[in-house]
């Protein structure tokens, strides 16, 4: 199956924007976030198909994941 | 502060003293008081203690001479606790006012050093009574038998920048001395009620660069020019005590960890700073574009950091022996690629605020009106709010228009604004977006809340502005609720807004910045107060007293006239939902009164009894 992973401010430093990606088995969040060798605590905001989702959220073929990380104001 | 036994504050707060200083600008006498704290909000510092005093005071004009200015710092100021560099300034807000006409308690922070050059001092608070009948500037030295305070004249500064008052008191104090000051901004206070207090750097003095830090927000800097108070001088030699492992402990904590980490610089594997908001924001058509109003276009990317980069330098950097290097500061890139003139320092707010909030897209015009609005002393985004709601108007009314009838993208004209409201020339903007608005008949687009203007998040994310007391996410920290966990219901934002969402003052009153990363009930909050200082007090009695002066806050604000009807949303969000942004859209009128209803229920019992 395959997903779309896109990529927003610093969590695409040194890696990229946008990419599909190949799972065998669907994937849960944790583990795309995992392979990308993220941090889970640098991760604030997650979206499927642009819906708030959780890290044990898991998904499906053509979903949309969108990472985006902590923010603050000031 | 003098801690006379080992019992615990939140046991006997009056174990622990503050040393006052007041001053009577009109006669110039000066006295010293050392109180003990009557609970443990007072013990903690900042607006927990100045409210308090403030609450003793019946003020119906913020221009009067019972009005007074309360300078104090809090409990970890100018400590080796990380951040600990806090100084708050508070009074009743000539710009903040009910509409009863009353003006509200208001406080403003800053960092930089001046804050710990005045706690060196020996002193704890000074209070300014009355006015003075001519310039001058108030200079605390610590002396061998304790602070000495000094009036004097200051003719000399001005009509003078914030940044050309600090260097020429720089020149007069070139050892030891930190600076507060006003710019022309406030010297017009008859004119501009948004009027700042720029401190000073260690970065500026040692550059010679406008690097200062503001206190911007109700004013307290046109307060300050009411009172012919041009400047302050804090003159101590450092008196950092030794780092301890557990100090050092603590302070890696608070530098390596994940709350401070979005702060860090991108090069670090940090988040890069406030700045990143404008790209997770845009991520959902949520950054306020043309006087919050989304377009759902791309246009916002120019202002990317990775966009701005190209034409303009950036440096991350900190403020005193703060390893949380959250400024962003600009410099003009040179045919070389080396680093040219210093422009600015952009953080989210007056980034957007005076970019695409008014549709300017261009670095560099941003960058120069920032530094306009720093130089002339006045609060970026009350400004900025006020500025593209005048530009909103005139597309409106071509025929009618306000100021010098700039249109949003006109960044000539809108530099003029800026100035000119500075120079007293716009006194229609000076006086603030709910005053502007009102004598128009024109509300529904006007962005503020209670008569302070918004920052740079769209109101429709947002209904815990309506009880911030003191800016709209400064002091309710559920501005990104939405955008972060997508919560929507009664319950969350109830739950949010009376429980976590007000601790975000606790900061305002201990000394610390909000970038500390950590929430004011963590253990490290509690570890760092009992290393620093002695004191013990649990987490638990730390929240408890918060809360309490959170609460005193909004009671005082009740009593300043404000009525339930007060505490909403900008009209725009109920009648013209923004179709672009694509966060849920949910707060309705209807849902707006049952949330007042239910906020309301959980904090009016717990008002009872806090004002005197």
């Amino acid at each position: 199956m395959q997903i779309v992973i896109k990529l927003f401010a610093s969590l695409r430093h040194n890696r990229f924007a946008q990419t599909r990606r190949d799972y065998a088995t669907p994937p849960s969040v944790a583990q795309v976030t995992a392979d990308l060798d993220i941090p889970a605590e640098m991760v604030g905001i997650i979206l499927i198909n642009g819906r708030h989702a959780g890290r044990q959220d898991v998904l499906q073929e053509g979903d949309i994941l969108s990472l985006l990380p902590l923010i603050g104001g000031g | 502060m003098k801690t006379l036994t080992r019992t615990p504050p939140a046991q006997d707060p009056s174990s622990v003293l503050y040393q006052r200083c007041t001053i009577d600008l009109a006669t110039g006498s000066i006295g010293f008081a050392e109180i003990p704290c009557r609970n443990l909000e007072e013990v903690l510092g900042g607006f927990g203690r100045s409210f308090q005093l403030l609450a003793e005071r019946t003020v119906s004009e913020a221009y009067s001479p019972g009005n007074p200015l309360i300078m104090n710092t809090g409990l970890l100021t100018g400590t080796n606790i990380m951040t600990g560099l806090r100084t708050y300034f508070s009074a009743y807000s000539p710009l903040k006012h009910s509409d009863a006409g009353l003006p509200a308690a208001m406080w403003s922070a800053a960092s930089g050093k001046f804050g710990s050059k005045f706690k060196w001092t020996g002193l704890d608070e000074v209070v300014f009574e009355n006015r003075s009948e001519q310039p001058v500037y108030a200079v605390f030295s610590a002396g061998d038998d304790g602070p000495r305070v000094e009036l004097l004249p200051a003719g000399q500064l001005l009509g003078l920048s914030t940044h050309e008052k600090i260097m020429t008191l720089q020149r007069a104090y070139p050892e030891d001395a930190h600076f507060a000051v006003i710019g022309p901004g406030g010297e017009n206070f008859r004119e501009v009620y948004m009027g700042a207090i720029a401190v000073s750097t260690e970065n500026q003095l040692r550059s010679g660069e406008g690097k200062s830090r503001f206190a911007g927000r109700g004013g307290m800097g046109s307060l300050m020019g009411y009172k012919n108070l041009l400047a302050i001088v804090a003159r101590s030699p450092d008196k950092l005590q030794k780092i301890t492992p557990a100090v050092r402990d603590i302070n890696g904590e608070i530098v390596k960890g994940i709350g401070s980490a979005r702060f860090q610089p991108l090069s670090q594997g940090g988040g890069g700073g406030t700045w990143a908001n404008y790209e997770v924001l845009q991520a959902f058509y949520a950054v306020p574009e043309n006087n919050f109003r989304p377009t759902g276009n791309d246009g916002v990317e120019a202002l990317f950091r990775e966009n701005v980069e190209k034409d303009l330098s950036i440096r991350s950097e900190g403020c005193f022996r703060c390893g949380i290097r959250c400024h962003n500061n600009i410099y003009q890139r040179q045919a070389d690629g080396s680093r040219g003139e210093f422009l600015a320092k952009f953080d989210f707010e007056p980034l957007n605020l005076f970019g695409t909030n008014l549709s300017i897209h261009s670095g560099p015009e941003v960058a120069r009106l920032i530094h306009a609005c720093d130089d002339l002393g006045m609060d970026a985004i009350s400004l900025g709010t006020t500025i593209s709601y005048v530009l909103d108007y005139n597309q409106r009314h071509p025929d009618r228009p306000l100021g010098n009838g700039a249109r949003f993208g006109q960044f000539t004209e809108i530099l003029e604004l800026v100035e000119g409201t500075g120079r007293g020339r716009f006194p229609e903007l000076g006086r603030g977006l709910k005053r502007l608005s009102r004598s128009l008949g024109e509300v529904a687009y006007a962005i503020h809340v209670k008569g302070l203007e918004l920052p740079a998040y769209l109101p429709e994310t947002n209904p815990g502005y309506a009880f911030a007391i003191a800016g709209g996410h400064m002091s309710m920290g559920t501005h990104m609720l939405l955008a972060k966990e997508g919560k929507t219901s009664l319950d969350d934002w109830t739950a949010a807004i009376t429980g976590p969402g007000l601790l975000q003052v606790g900061y305002d009153m201990i000394g610390l910045c909000k970038f500390v990363g950590v929430g004011i009930g963590h253990a490290l909050i509690s570890k760092a107060v009992k290393e620093a200082t002695g004191l013990e007090i649990a987490s638990a009695d730390l929240v408890a007293a918060v809360r309490r002066a959170y609460l005193r806050g909004l009671a005082l604000e009740r009593r300043q006239g404000y009525t339930l009807a007060e505490y909403t949303l900008p009209e725009q969000v109920f009648t013209d939902p923004n179709p672009h942004v694509t966060l849920p859209s949910f707060i309705t009128r209807e849902f707006m009164a049952q949330l007042q209803e239910r906020v309301w229920a959980v904090f009016e019992p717990e008002m009872d009894g806090l004002l005197p």
